[in-house]
């Protein structure tokens, strides 16, 4: 299966998310939207498993690839948050992300050769990027809740912050398996775990910023609650630059990781 | 707390707005040394020195926690709002480090507060000196009234303080080398990063340097600038015998047959022969409305000749410079006092001897396969057991955070 066949999986996953985006608010919607749910992510699932085949290595590489596997995981993620939690808001918009991401990977599609530099060859590559998606998609829905409450005037929708804390805890988790594996790869690869190269930076950057949120919430008030929710926007934006942002930067010229 | 909103500005005990002047009091401390008396020398940290900084800060930690660890001040220290504001410190020293080009050269700074050199500057050896210090009380702190439950928080703090503090203070004891080795031969001198040769206590004997390459790519060029088309969006066309046809500018591309390690012969065409010296050649059909093409592409190396497809009077198909698929060097290490080991060295693949380890470095690129030497990088890192030991630490406690999340129920309440 090769990029080309891309579209014929692209459209069905992403009308079935979008059917269970707008289904699930309907009355008796819940049972067809979960289903549309798993069909979209089943499809998806379909595509990236006949393509990594194809390309005989794991599709992790380029920027076209991970974004593969974080419409994949936001799509999973938050179906998933939604059984537990029964927000209907946080299947719609993981549903709409994910559908952004496969848009993006339809109108901007990168080359995807088959071959893989030395350095990228070991067995940290698919953990190390799988952890990181996978914690973009949790620390993504976070700041969906998080923005959902902000514009919320009526004070808090019940249980938000236990969901927000929970997808956080977790979103960082991931973060940190991914940084901490990065760190033991790069000693593997490059002679040393931590370089401070641009995109290391960033990475401390982001990871910074999500733990101050969660010593933040270990306070009680209205003043740590609100400067909390504040602080997940913020912190977003900074995983955007450290993901899709940093080689743009003047800082990043000649680092290691730009691709 | 109900205490916090009537009491007054520095008035004990302290909490947020105290914290955060004190953090914003060091970092204005940090930029005015900065100023006046320059870059922060890490080598001054060089061994025994580290050693004595890490006994001090431990010593000071553990007094502290174990001994007064309901002290107003030592539970500030330690507390949460410092924790807060010591990470939005690192945080926004961060960002601004994330937009400003730093400088590879340890001394060179061209910005006055040092923003160019953070890790070396001022503001952010006193935050991060600072960070340690409190995160190593509340490590003693919470240790004193030791409790099973907090496994995750002790995995993840006292993970934490070990990385911060061991690849902090080791940096200064780090020295990293490049050895350049010939085939056949055995070598001891290196090069430090100022190119100055060093000899080692330790030898490496290279007996073989082999690599393998990928399939390289087509494309069309202009004959005239050697440019790719279109030149717009230069396309190339992987070589895949799993998808033989492409379009390159126009042109359709059939594959024919390809072989990976070709060698020319005397009529122009190419057999298998497997060696150092062979190059892929691939046989290639090119066609479009009007005209068609057959014959072998090859992008030659340092013993055979390059081979082109001419298209027509301005176009020629060519073949691009394989990418390495892996390198790795058989070696031999000799140590001092007599032991040696023997080890396939690859890429992702080290060795270590004692407190060294030696990683396969580079090669003659301009050689590729033929390559009569090969290159390895030394590291000799005496910190790196602690680093280590914390990053395990660190690894297992955001396992914990992943399968717990946060508890609902408990953390509210008994945190103060
Ligand atoms: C990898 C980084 C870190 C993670 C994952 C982390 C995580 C946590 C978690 C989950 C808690 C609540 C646990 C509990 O209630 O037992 C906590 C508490 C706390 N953390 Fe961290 N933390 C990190 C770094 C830091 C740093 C750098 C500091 C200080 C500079 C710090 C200071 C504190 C303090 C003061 C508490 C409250 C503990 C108490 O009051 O006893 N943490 N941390």
């Amino acid at each position: 299966m090769t990029w080309n066949n891309f579209i014929w999986f692209a459209l069905p996953a992403m009308a079935c998310w979008c059917g269970a985006g707008t289904t699930i608010y309907h009355k008796r919607g819940s049972t067809p939207a979960n289903w549309l749910m798993l069909l979209g992510i089943a499809i998806f699932a379909v595509f990236i498993i006949g393509f990594w085949m194809h390309l005989e290595r794991p599709p992790l590489r380029t920027m076209g690839e991970t974004r593969l596997w974080y419409s994949f995981f936001l799509s999973s993620v938050g179906y998933v948050a939604y059984r537990r939690w029964r927000y209907p808001w946080l299947l719609s918009f993981s549903a709409v992300v994910a559908t952004v991401f496969v848009l993006m990977n339809l109108m901007k599609p990168e080359i995807h050769s088959k071959s893989l530099m030395p350095a990228l060859q070991s067995n940290w590559f698919v953990p190390h990027v799988t952890s990181y998606i996978l914690s973009y998609a949790m620390l993504g829905a976070a700041t969906i809740g998080a923005i959902i409450q902000l514009n919320r005037p009526q004070g808090y929708a019940p249980g938000i912050f236990d969901l927000i804390d929970n997808l956080i805890y977790i979103g960082y988790g991931f973060l940190m398996l991914g940084l901490l594996m990065g760190a033991l790869w790069a000693k593997a690869a490059w002679g040393h775990y931590w370089s401070w190269d641009p995109k290391e930076t960033w990475a401390f950057i982001t990871a910074t910023a999500y733990v101050a949120y969660i010593h933040i919430r270990l306070r009680k008030g209205t003043a740590s609650e609100t400067f909390a929710l504040w602080m997940l926007p913020v912190a977003f934006v900074l995983l955007i630059i450290t993901w899709l942002g940093v080689k743009y930067l003047p800082a990043a010229q000649g680092s290691i990781h730009v691709y | 707390m109900t205490s916090i909103n009537k009491r007054k500005f520095w008035q004990s005990p302290w909490g947020y707005p105290e914290s955060i002047a004190v953090t914003a009091g060091i970092i204005a401390i940090g930029i005015i040394l900065q100023l006046t008396v320059g870059s922060f020398n890490f080598y001054l940290l060089a061994f025994p020195s580290n050693l004595i900084i890490a006994g001090l800060l431990t010593a000071a930690c553990v007094t502290m926690g174990f001994k007064a660890p309901n002290n107003h001040w030592v539970r500030w220290l330690s507390g949460v709002s410092m924790a807060v504001s010591l990470l939005m410190g690192l945080l926004i020293l961060g960002i601004i480090m994330g937009f400003t080009p730093q400088q590879a050269d340890e001394t060179a700074t061209n910005s006055k507060p040092g923003f160019d050199i953070m890790t070396r500057s001022w503001p952010f050896v006193l935050i991060y000196s600072l960070t340690l210090l409190s995160l190593g009380t509340l490590n003693a702190r919470r240790l004193i009234a030791f409790r099973w439950r907090d496994y995750a928080f002790y995995l993840n703090h006292i993970g934490l303080w070990l990385l911060l503090m061991a690849s902090g203070l080791g940096y200064a004891d780090m020295e990293r080398y490049v050895m350049y080795v010939r085939e056949g031969e055995t070598e001891w001198r290196v090069y430090d990063d100022e190119n100055n040769i060093r000899e080692l206590p330790l030898a490496i004997e290279l007996k073989d340097f082999d690599m393998d390459v990928y399939p390289p790519r087509l494309a069309i060029i202009d004959r005239h600038n050697g440019q790719v088309l279109p030149f717009e969006n230069p396309q190339f066309f992987a070589i895949d015998t799993d998808t033989p046809t492409g379009v390159l500018a126009g042109w359709t591309i059939q594959l024919e047959q390809y072989i990976h390690q070709a060698v020319r012969n005397s009529d122009s065409t190419y057999r298998e022969v497997p060696m150092p010296g062979a190059s892929p050649a691939v046989l290639v059909r090119a066609y479009n409305d009007s005209l068609l093409r057959k014959g072998w592409v090859c992008a030659g190396n340092q013993t055979q000749m390059v081979m082109t497809l001419s298209l027509d009077d301005h176009h020629s198909l060519v073949m691009t410079t394989a990418e390495p698929r892996s390198f790795e060097s058989d070696i031999v290490v000799y140590t001092k006092d007599g032991k040696q080991k023997s080890a396939l060295l690859r890429v992702n693949h080290p060795v270590s001897v004692g407190a060294w380890t030696i990683y396969q470095y580079g090669y003659d690129n301009n050689a590729g396969r033929l390559s009569a030497f090969s290159s390895f990088e030394l590291v000799y890192d005496p910190w790196l057991m602690p680093v280590i030991a914390g990053i395990i630490m660190m690894m297992l406690g955001s396992v914990c955070m992943l399968w717990i999340g946060r508890k609902v129920k408990t953390t509210k309440h008994d945190l103060e």
